[in-house]
């Protein structure tokens, strides 16, 4: 089962023909191009692929619809225009300027990460919009009272560059040079892409809260896509302004933000070979209707709306050339379906020995005291006290609105209580992030089913792994041992997890994507993902709902085994009485946000406030 | 600071001018917004396509730039026809581009509206050209109404035309949505479409009057502008898509009531601000506001904040 990664990534002989069969092609066709009119646009091709790419971190990785990206490219050109030209009679040498104007340009997609941070969807659209606009004007108007940008007459003629003792002066020489870096960038691209960073960016793109539930580390991640892609379209306006030899504000405008933004759709958002191939095809095709104008940005447009409507996923989004077709494992050799239930028991452990069995522990592990929560005037949760003790089952139940997943929200951190405190292990968490709740050891499941459907089971399990790892963009990029120590040991702790559950989440499901389970599926894997996290304390909410009733039976075994087996605690929220009966230690109930009752299954069960509570009072 | 009190009359009738255009252009992106959850970024080129049409009609109805008809019903016909044309179009693109995704992440259909402002534009580019084109009103006005100073704010007949027209339309709209039974449908959809499509609304048709509606305003603008600043050229309805965004975002976007107010905020704001910055600089004013609202008061001025529901 167990394989090195990093065999796995070189170790394929014909990945590694294709990758220098590409690199020989990509340095043969400069020298077979007709004029220099092809050559040009081959070496536009170049720096498209890396725009694209760019952009592709911020809107196809993490999602963020950034329509600021132009002006970085922008911010990237000027850099450079101002620091190696006769305008401002500075000279710098270029490799100092090409980092400078990345880090500068970062240092911009930080700022304005920053501050639109807390947006979403179409609103962080239209603030980065507004910032395009207001880098625009300042291009236009900045050439008085002291002409910084030339206003509408832009910058021209730039020192020659020179890298590292070689000229670049011919076309052929800037096709090598913009090519090199636009490979660079499809491999920092694939890198970041199979990381930590990578499916924390996936996992916010798909569902933001949930990640940060899952320990992401959501404002840092979004933070590091806008920077990320900054960086990149910052290198890229140097390259693109000593290439043009010139810099003028219809350079880094509106349309040329939407040539890049089709680029990118059309490959599929987060799909690094489309979107190269996206690139590839935006920069030559259009190339042919030079001639008429406006037609090209029409058929722009054209692209945009048919893509949405027909292929929102891109051209090659869904398909993936490079895998094989897995064997089915439910299927034995004359290729019959076995149930996947059978498959189960067959990978169900034998039942340990009792001395091994964890029980209730005297050591408290959560304690509220006194939360609540109020929304306006209403009291979801009303001055609530209870403790949890060390590996102890304790179950919520309640009538519906009771104030049951709000107590969830209030532990994990979604909501701050409005006053009242809550304790874990001793340490109080107000004020802490629903991420830095997921490290302290607390992790849990959705009520209404939380996952990330694009992603596959293994991948929606790594994120669990997100709060135990650290590994950085560097040791990421440069694949330092630290994040190749990290990868394996995530490959393994998840597997092992979702070994848990039989051939129901491994097998040929690694790989499948979460919304192609069953509900009931969805339901494990929302319990595996949680346990990655490394949790002492599993938030259930509603483990059984919408299991039939062998599933049930199934599932209330499988929480007791959490305990019994692995030491779990856990607080659990559940509709179904039986499977309360047979795995609670204690239960609580819950009426109108306050606490009705407290004991054992049967005391709470006789109690005549909870008869009332569910079934109205006696006349 | 004399010399900017004497201003300040002149200004605030300025503003209010501007304001009652933005606030036109506000509504459409607001009551898309109310029903679709959606950036409707196309509507700044039905706008754009309104003023255009405007024009057409103005040349269509003149000779030698003296119009061959009653003055007054030149106008008349100019902002009919032109609310029609913004009006139609609008439906259609809802048709074409909008309805396919009504169950897509809205991310996509912010993109596929991006598309069909791109489209439009250059369309309009293509056979329109990048000139501007001019609107000859001198001769539609008698002469002693072109120009005419009270006290010390120089007023024209067609300012007195625009404020008059844009809130004559929103008091109609007003009405409307408030006091007739497809107005308490447009409303009962806005809250929720699925509650009102099970209520019996047939919610494609409340979408299709939305859009119609709300194009119809913004066509209005287009023409109004048209007569105002005397020109229009394919480019305008970029900024002024923002600024009517800014507008409705500015009084609590999905409010109609909310668009119209911040409508005309922006515009008086954008007044005083070009007393008191360069007017290459207009704009940047507008972008800041915007930003800062967004990031601040994202639910408007006289919005609602509601708690993410989890």
């Amino acid at each position: 089962m167990q394989q090195d990664s990093t065999a796995k990534e070189w170790g394929n002989p014909s990945r590694i023909l294709f990758v220098i069969g590409l690199i020989t092609a990509l340095s043969v066709i400069p020298h077979l191009l007709p004029n220099n009119y092809w050559l040009r646009i081959y070496t536009m091709t170049g720096l498209f692929v890396m725009l694209a790419l760019g952009l592709n971190i911020v809107a196809g990785f993490a999602g963020l619809l950034d329509l600021a990206y132009v002006a970085f490219f922008g911010i990237g050109g000027y850099t450079f225009a101002l620091l190696s030209s006769n305008h401002l009679n500075i000279h710098w040498p270029f490799p100092f300027v090409l980092l400078l104007s990345s880090f500068l340009t970062m240092g911009f997609g930080l700022a304005l990460g920053a501050v639109s941070l807390r947006l979403k969807g179409d609103y962080l659209a239209i603030v980065t919009l507004a910032f395009a606009q207001i880098f625009r004007l300042l291009l236009l108007n900045l050439d008085q009272p002291v002409n910084i940008t030339g206003g509408v007459n832009g910058i021209y003629s730039f020192d020659p560059i020179h890298f590292f003792g070689l000229k670049i002066l011919s076309p052929v020489a800037y096709a090598y040079l913009i090519w090199f870096f636009a490979g660079l960038t499809v491999l920092a691209s694939f890198r970041i892409k199979q990381s930590r960073i990578g499916r924390g960016w996936e996992a916010i793109r798909e569902d933001e809260l949930a990640a940060e539930a899952m320990g992401v580390h959501t404002t840092l991640l979004k933070l590091m896509a806008f920077a990320g892609g900054a960086w990149v379209a910052g290198a890229a306006g140097t390259l693109f302004a000593s290439l043009q030899d010139s810099v003028f504000p219809n350079n880094f405008d509106f349309p040329q933000l939407v040539v890049i933004y089709c680029m990118v759709i059309l490959g599929g958002l987060g799909n690094i070979a489309g979107v190269v191939i996206g690139a590839v095809l935006l920069t030559i095709l259009p190339e042919f209707l030079r001639e008429y104008g406006a037609y090209r940005m029409m058929l722009y447009g054209l692209i945009l709306i048919v893509l949405m409507a027909l292929r929102p996923q891109g051209l090659l989004g869904e398909i993936n050339f490079l895998s094989k077709i897995r064997k089915r494992p439910d299927k034995d050799e004359s290729g019959v379906l076995k149930a996947s239930t059978d498959l189960y028991y067959q990978a169900e452990n034998p039942e340990k020995e009792a001395a091994s069995r964890h029980a209730v522990g005297q050591r408290v592990m959560l304690e509220l005291d006194r939360a609540s929560m109020q929304f306006g005037g209403l009291s979801a949760v009303d001055n609530l006290s209870f403790t949890l003790r060390e590996k102890e089952i304790l179950s919520l139940i309640g009538p519906n609105g009771a104030g049951k997943t709000t107590v969830f929200n209030l532990i994990s951190g979604i909501y701050q209580p409005s006053w009242g405190n809550i304790l874990f292990e001793g340490q109080s968490l107000t004020g802490l992030k629903p991420h830095q709740v997921v490290k302290k050891g607390i992790a849990r499941t959705f009520q209404n089913l939380r996952l990330f459907n694009q992603m596959s089971i293994l991948d929606n399990t790594k994120v669990g792994r997100f709060s135990r790892t650290s590994a950085g963009p560097v040791s990421i990029l440069f694949h330092l041992p630290k994040h190749k120590k990290e990868e394996q040991e995530t490959e393994k702790r998840t597997k092992e997890i979702l070994g848990l559950f039989g051939a129901r989440l491994t097998g040929y499901r690694y790989q499948q994507k979460a919304m192609f389970l069953s509900y009931a599926n969805r339901r494990r894997l929302e319990i595996a993902r949680a346990m990655a996290t490394d949790a002492k304390l599993l938030l259930l909410d509603e483990p059984s709902a919408g299991m039939n009733p062998q599933e049930t039976v199934e599932m209330t075994r499988f929480i007791k085994k959490l305990r019994d087996d692995y030491g779990y605690t856990i607080l659990v929220i559940e509709h179904k009485l039986n499977v309360v009966k047979t795995i609670s230690d204690r239960v609580i109930v819950l009426d109108y946000g306050r606490k009705i009752a407290e004991g054992s299954y049967d005391e709470v069960a006789n109690n005549p406030y909870v008869v009332e509570a569910y079934l109205g009072r006696k006349k | 600071m004399d010399f900017y009190l004497q201003q300040l009359p002149q200004q605030l009738v300025n503003g209010l001018t501007l304001g009652g255009v933005y606030a036109l252009i506000a509504i459409g992106y607001t009551m898309v917004y109310g029903i679709l959850s959606m950036l409707n970024f196309a509507h700044g080129e039905i706008y754009m396509i309104g003023g255009f049409t405007g024009w057409w009609v103005l040349n269509l109805l003149s000779k030698d730039n003296v119009p061959i008809i009653h003055a007054g019903l030149v106008i008349a016909l100019m902002l009919i026809v032109s609310m029609l044309v913004s009006g139609l179009l609008g439906m259609t693109v809802e048709r074409v581009a909008y309805r396919p995704l009504r169950k897509a992440p809205r991310i996509n259909l912010l993109l596929s509206a991006l598309g069909v402002s791109i489209f439009l534009q250059n369309l309009v580019l293509q056979y329109q050209g990048a000139k501007a084109r001019f609107f000859h009103i001198t001769s539609l006005i008698p002469e002693h109404l072109r120009v005419f100073q009270i006290g010390d704010v120089m007023l024209s007949f067609m300012r007195i035309l625009v404020i008059v027209v844009a809130f004559v339309l929103m008091a109609a709209l007003t009405l409307m949505v408030k006091k007739t039974k497809i107005g308490k449908a447009m409303r009962a959809t806005a809250q929720d479409p699925e509650a009102a499509l099970f209520m019996g609304i047939n919610i494609d048709r409340i979408i299709i009057l939305v859009f119609l509606i709300g194009s119809a305003l913004g066509g209005a603008a287009g023409t109004l502008v048209g007569l105002l600043f005397t020109q229009v050229d394919y480019y305008v309805g970029f900024q002024a898509g923002l600024k009517g965004f800014t507008a409705a975002v500015l009084g609590g976007i999905g409010n109609i009531s909310g668009a119209m107010l911040g409508g005309i905020l922006l515009g008086l704001l954008e007044s005083l601000a070009t007393t008191f910055f360069p007017a290459a600089y207009k704009d940047v004013v507008t972008f800041v506001i915007l930003i800062l609202v967004l990031i601040f008061r994202p639910w408007g001025l006289i919005g609602k904040k509601l708690p993410e529901k989890v």
